[in-house]
């Protein structure tokens, strides 16, 4: 190191801070609601000075030297758990792994005792992943370190919406989503990222439509009409369509989300093969789009499902870079977490 | 305090109370629909004289400070026991009910093992009385063997042990088949079904009310029209069973959406002898409070009469995903809500039970979609109704009459229980056994682990502040609970 790149590092967060008035106050990061645009940007300001770290020969920096981050994953998820303990190993964190299958989560050891165990244990900050919406703020309520959200049900997954944002500025003239066009196609009803994308997404200004089939967008009509007036500080209005065609024209960014084969049991779609048919990203669907749009996808992907195999591989796809931005995002969320103080968030209730 | 209170020695829970005068207090009769300043003396546990002040006698005396009623009467509670003594028992219900202000409670049978035989209500019997509270502890017997919605309890049995009526409570009676025949069966028997509701294949896996604030939080919804469906099933079904038995009766309890409760007033416009609740917590809480809102009902109301938005407007003060905010039927709309208010306005809902179903740390300190159904609620309901009086939305003497000559008119209305003490009238009557509660709008308590007698902390109010503080409860001219810590000279 490079204390040269730690006072880099350190320097970029607090002048990004102080050019914006955002300094990060916050203990946990359970969702995107209750993070400011300014906030935001200093979360945009850090990951750019954490892919300048993972530009170097030697991607490691001791920023986080002696810090003991846990990852706390009960539900399988190779690809956001590989990328948070990255995170924290290029920061040199110490990490520890536990997963459903390793630890008395299986013997019946409520989340609450987990979490006592895991704090008595050392863990200073825990990365969670729970099936359950609200989960992590049953954890940040117990636990006396910083709880980041690694998804939970179908409520929310800060870190994708944010590498997400990154990597949308990544290819955006001026790094600007105002006014641009983004479209996340798919099962919305069910799907964390597409929830914190609603709070990054209007909060940056975007035109946000999302479309899927009427019976994966149950209810989200009554979310965007509450919030079609423009009621909402610091958030515009989103659009809600099964129209593929009207969302896909002329879009900036286009986002492809997972279909689960349990949709088909609960009777909420017919088939994998009528959902391809008709909501899939196809060559054909997305030239639609502007000719220098995006294509994103979370992952995992089922190629030829929600998205054609040549569109996945194709020159617009920056499914890739979202996985390289998703571990210099999270990077920047331990930092920004470890370094805020108890002081500045006493009596900080969990929101 | 503008009252006195002598007695000659401070009784115990469960003795005779010997002597006690209050002067200069608001009494509210709901039967013979007076309410005014008044005195009472109570004499070896008889309300012996009530005395109606006017003039100069009643100079200051308001409905704004120590109020005299006929103790309340619960439609609806859960004392858990047999089977889950560690959330609650009947000696802690009792305890939790007197400090709620009621003298009577009827109790549901989804303990374990389910009261679907009468040897279950005997302990449930021997409890109250070991525990030595006069409450009166009413009980309702399974409509289903283990209430597993297959084959009728022994409801004779249990008629002639003496149950108030029958609910598969906690589940609605699971078929359309099986609800026909307990109808008819029971109403041979003079006894009504109490229903719950819900269409349970259309809420599987439901965790909050279908709508905005499910949709921003990421919870499963729980579809108004699973209500409406049983609702209207129910109706239908009861309707036809009435052809056969005159003597059918249908009560739906804790009615929670707009919907619903215009099908029970059309019902009811038709002739149809329906009857049904609604709770404080529907009545006062939304589903805003899943997201941390804590503002009532009705403040959530803009001027121009619509809902607001707690995102736009820093209602959120709370962290959300509260588990004690879990409960069946779930919290509902700013708009249901108003709807529960105007049904007990109307006489559509003809009273408030409390659905008290308190749950161990265990089974709330847990995941929102994985923790219990349930609010403990017999403590808080009247602190709940007098804050709507408070604001204005709703009368004292109506609040009054939703918690005592509701009920009774309720189990009244049953032909079984028309002549048998459960459905005396509740109104304040010289000469007959006390049956009271004392208190004191302007004295205020604070809902805390401590303050709560049940066992059940889960309550949404924990850590407020609820006006009405209950001084004294009388339960068949025996003590029942007594605020010692107010300083009563």
């Amino acid at each position: 190191m490079t204390t040269e790149t730690e006072a880099a590092v350190a320097a970029a967060a607090r002048t990004a801070g102080q050019g914006q008035g955002a300094v990060w106050h916050h203990r946990h990061l359970l969702d995107l609601d209750v993070v400011s645009w300014p906030e935001i940007e200093l979360i945009m300001r850090t990951t750019d000075e954490m892919k300048g770290i993972l530009a170097r020969p030697i991607r490691k920096v001791p920023a986080l030297n002696g810090r003991r981050v846990t990852t706390l994953f009960y539900e399988a998820s190779t690809r956001t758990r590989v990328s948070f303990e990255t995170a924290a190993r290029n920061l040199s964190a110490d990490v520890v792994s536990v997963s459903t299958a390793t630890s008395s989560v299986t013997k019946g050891e409520s989340l609450v005792d987990t979490i006592r165990t895991l704090e008595a244990l050392g863990a200073e900050i825990l990365v969670m992943r729970h099936s359950v919406s609200g989960a992590p703020y049953l954890a940040a309520d117990v636990f006396g370190g910083h709880v980041l959200n690694g998804g939970d049900g179908w409520h929310a997954h800060p870190t994708q919406a944010l590498l997400d944002l990154y990597t949308m500025r990544q290819h955006l003239p001026g790094g600007d989503l105002h006014g641009r066009k983004v479209v996340i196609v798919g099962d919305i009803l069910h799907s964390r990222v597409a929830r914190s994308n609603i709070w990054s997404l209007t909060a940056a200004g975007a035109d946000l439509w999302l479309c899927g089939p009427a019976t994966l967008l149950r209810g989200m009509d009554r979310w965007a009409t509450a919030w079609g007036g423009g009621a909402i500080p610091g958030h515009g209005r989103f659009h809600v369509t099964s129209d593929l065609t009207e969302a896909l024209r002329d879009a900036d960014v286009v986002m492809a989300l997972r279909i689960q084969r349990e949709r088909m049991q609960g009777g909420l779609l017919p088939s994998l093969r009528e959902y391809a048919a008709r909501f899939g990203l196809t060559a054909e669907r997305v030239a639609q789009a502007r000719p220098e749009a995006i294509v994103m996808h979370p992952g995992p992907m089922n190629e030829g499902v929600e998205i054609a195999p040549d569109v996945a591989i194709s020159g617009r796809a920056v499914i890739t870079e979202q996985v390289t931005n998703g571990v210099a995002v999270r990077m920047a969320l331990l930092y920004l977490l470890a370094g805020s103080h108890e002081a500045a968030h006493a009596g900080d209730v969990p929101r | 305090m503008s009252a006195n209170k002598n007695s000659s020695r401070s009784p115990k829970v469960g003795e005779t109370v010997e002597r006690f005068e209050l002067e200069k207090a608001w009494l509210v009769d709901p039967v013979s629909g007076r309410e005014g300043p008044g005195e009472i003396v109570v004499i070896d546990g008889v309300l012996e004289s009530i005395v109606w002040l006017e003039g100069e006698d009643a100079a200051g005396v308001t409905d704004a400070g120590v109020v005299v009623a006929p103790g309340f009467f619960d439609l609806h509670a859960h004392f858990r026991e047999p089977g889950f003594e560690d959330a609650e028992t009947v000696a802690t219900g009792c305890a939790a009910a007197a400090h709620g202000g009621y003298t009577a409670v009827a109790l549901m049978p989804n303990t374990s093992p389910a009261l679907d035989e009468p040897g279950v209500l005997h302990r449930v019997r021997s409890a109250a009385s070991a525990g030595g509270s006069p409450v009166e502890v009413l009980a309702y017997g399974a409509v289903s063997v283990g209430r597993a919605g297959e084959q009728l309890s022994a409801m004779g049995e249990l008629a002639d042990a003496g149950v108030l009526g029958y609910s598969d409570d906690g589940a609605p009676v699971r078929t359309s088949k099986l609800l026909r025949s307990a109808l008819v069966y029971a109403g041979m028997l003079g006894l009504p079904v109490v229903d719950h509701a819900e269409d349970s294949e259309m809420t599987a896996g439901a965790e909050a009310n279908e709508g905005y604030v499910a949709s921003v939080l990421g919870l499963a919804g729980w579809p108004t029209a699973a209500e409406v469906n049983a609702v209207s099933r129910d109706l239908a079904v009861f309707a036809d069973a009435l052809g056969d038995e005159p003597r059918a009766r249908l009560h739906l309890t804790h009615v929670s959406t707009a919907a619903a409760l215009d099908l029970v007033r059309r019902a009811r416009a038709a002739g149809l002898p329906v009857t049904c609740d609604v709770t404080p917590h529907h009545l006062a809480f939304t589903d805003e409070w899943l997201a941390g809102a804590r503002r009532w009902s009705w403040d959530a109301l803009g001027a121009d009469g619509k809902p607001r938005d707690p995102w736009a407007d820093g209602a959120l003060t709370a962290a959300p995903f509260n588990t004690s905010l879990r409960v069946n039927p779930p919290l509902r709309t700013v708009s249901d809500a108003a709807a529960c208010l105007a049904a007990l306005l109307d006489g559509t809902a003809d009273a408030v039970a409390t659905d008290h179903a308190p749950h161990t740390v265990v089974d709330k300190e847990v995941e929102f979609g994985r923790a219990s159904n349930g609010i403990s609620g017999i403590e808080t309901a009247l602190g709940v109704l007098l804050a709507l009086v408070d604001a204005g939305k709703l009368p004292l003497a109506k609040a009054i009459a939703a918690l005592t000559s509701g009920p009774a008119r309720v189990v009244g209305s049953w032909p079984g229980v028309a002549a048998t003490s459960a459905a005396r009238s509740r109104g304040l009557i010289e000469g007959a056994p006390a049956d009271i509660v004392v208190f004191d709008r302007a004295d205020s308590w604070r809902v805390t682990d401590e303050t709560l007698r049940s066992k059940g902390k889960n309550s949404p109010l924990l850590g407020r502040e609820l006006s009405g503080r209950v001084l004294l409860t009388i339960a068949g001219g025996r003590l029942a609970y007594e605020d010692l810590e107010t300083d009563q000279t």
